[in-house]
């Protein structure tokens, strides 16, 4: 009689939760605000409890980087060596690409990014989860002024976007190279506005839409977001340099592959551009 | 030990757990995957303390984490919930524990619970979940909670001890 009464308990438990969880998928689905509100306070209340763990434990984590990715580090390693040194010998031709892409930059009447607002914020989670290895956490949030959908730089360029509503203290952004992130894009010199999209983890970006078969595109050259017409994204922003060039003869478009200009594998701090289209154009 | 102080004992448990899932875990990766932690806080409950209590301490991590992940609010709650349930079916109707068993079944339960994730959330329009690389995931992460089991075991079995009544 006992166990039936708990087998009956249980069942309605389970029938209970699962119930709630359906009722909380539906409304995270359909945007419900209360929700997500609900959801960001409690996210803010753990908040300051998380960051003094990350402070206690990221040495440990550190450390178990440096053990496990041993043999990656060092060929990492080789490698920065060998580039500083092509660095070095290159600084005059580096200077000249600097003042090639300025001058571009300036003829496309594309202004510079430092002029608008911006937060920067510090990455305190990357990939908390094992399927999500296209976001990270920042420490800033709509008190700082950030919104859905603002730009996320670093020195090396576009790095992705805020995804949703942030909280009080915290955002999510969304890596440029989830497969599902598109940005409008041109190539430095050229008219012709193309959609590039995320390709996958440690893969290129891909420009598959918009660049006319006769547009003069060659390998090397700079990918800057495009910012047109209502654009998340301010014009001029390095995206990437072309590493690929396809043709697709059918529907007379180039097909490029972009290599990010900004590397999202190792992020610490973030800057995100306080961007609004709207309020630009007025 | 009061009902009152195994239900203190289990949230101060779950919410640590879930601390360091956040700050620790997430960062102690092997082929570029960390143990599911949050998974394996759900199975071994069901393993200790039956069905219910599976499916409880599931639902309870399965929100914590579903406030830090990208997809959808109550996804892994949802499946945390009937994993943490069914593994502590099996635990009371078939098995019976001896320690080695509850491992194997930490991992098997955690392969199967990735899986059904993935599927899922591919179901409910999220995207890229069900990859190439989802297998290495369910490997590489039911070999770390095999890992975690037996702490976690010992957790669970701090947290709410037999005297006070189980499922089976």
């Amino acid at each position: 009689m006992a166990t039936g009464t708990r087998t009956g308990r249980s069942r309605f438990t389970l029938i209970f939760l699962l119930l709630s969880s359906a009722t909380l998928l539906t409304l995270d689905a359909r945007d419900f605000e209360p929700l997500q509100r609900t959801e960001e306070t409690l996210a803010d209340l753990i908040s300051p409890l998380r960051s003094g763990a990350d402070r206690l434990f990221g040495p440990v984590g550190d450390a178990w980087a440096g053990i496990t990715g041993y043999d990656e580090l060092k060929t990492e390693n080789q490698m920065l060596r060998q580039e500083l040194q092509e660095l070095e010998g290159q600084k005059i031709l580096d200077s000249d690409a600097v003042v090639r892409l300025e001058s571009l930059l300036d003829e496309l009447g594309l202004p510079y990014v430092q002029d608008i607002p911006n937060v920067v914020g510090e990455v305190v989670t990357a990939n908390v989860g094992n399927f999500d290895r296209y976001s990270v956490q920042i420490n800033r949030g709509s008190d700082d002024g950030i919104r859905n959908g603002m730009p996320v730089v670093t020195r090396g360029g576009l790095v992705g976007r805020i995804d949703g509503d942030p909280g009080r203290g915290h955002s999510r952004v969304t890596l440029l190279t989830d497969p599902g992130f598109e940005v409008g894009v041109l190539a430095v010199g050229t008219d012709d506005v193309a959609l590039a999209s995320g390709g996958g983890h440690g893969e290129p970006l891909m420009v598959a839409r918009g660049l006319e078969i006769d547009t003069e595109v060659a390998l090397g050259h700079e990918v800057v977001t495009s910012g047109v017409d209502r654009s998340r994204y301010p014009p001029g922003i390095p995206v990437g340099t072309v590493t690929g060039i396809d043709f697709d003869e059918a529907r007379l478009l180039q097909l490029l592959t972009v290599a990010p200009s900004a590397d999202t594998d190792s992020l610490s701090f973030v800057t995100v551009l306080l961007y609004d289209p709207l309020a630009e154009e007025t | 030990m009061t009902a009152a102080t195994a239900y203190l004992r289990s949230a101060l448990f779950l919410f640590t757990a879930l601390i360091l899932h956040l700050a620790l875990f997430s960062d102690l990766r092997v082929l570029g995957v960390a143990p599911e932690v949050p998974l394996a806080i759900a199975v071994t409950a069901g393993l200790v303390g039956g069905p219910e209590r599976g499916a409880t301490a599931g639902f309870a991590i399965g929100l914590g984490i579903d406030l830090y992940l990208p997809t959808l609010f109550g996804l892994s709650a949802l499946i945390y919930t009937v994993w943490g349930y069914a593994v502590g079916l099996v635990e009371v109707r078939i098995f019976r524990s001896a320690w080695w068993i509850n491992v194997l079944i930490t991992a098997a339960a955690t392969a199967g619970g990735l899986l059904v994730y993935a599927v899922l959330g591919e179901l409910l329009g999220e995207a890229n979940l069900y990859t190439d690389r989802l297998y290495r995931v369910m490997g590489v992460s039911a070999v770390a909670n095999m890992v975690l089991s037996l702490p976690l075991l010992g957790l669970w079995r701090w947290s709410w001890p037999r005297h006070l009544g189980e499922e089976r």
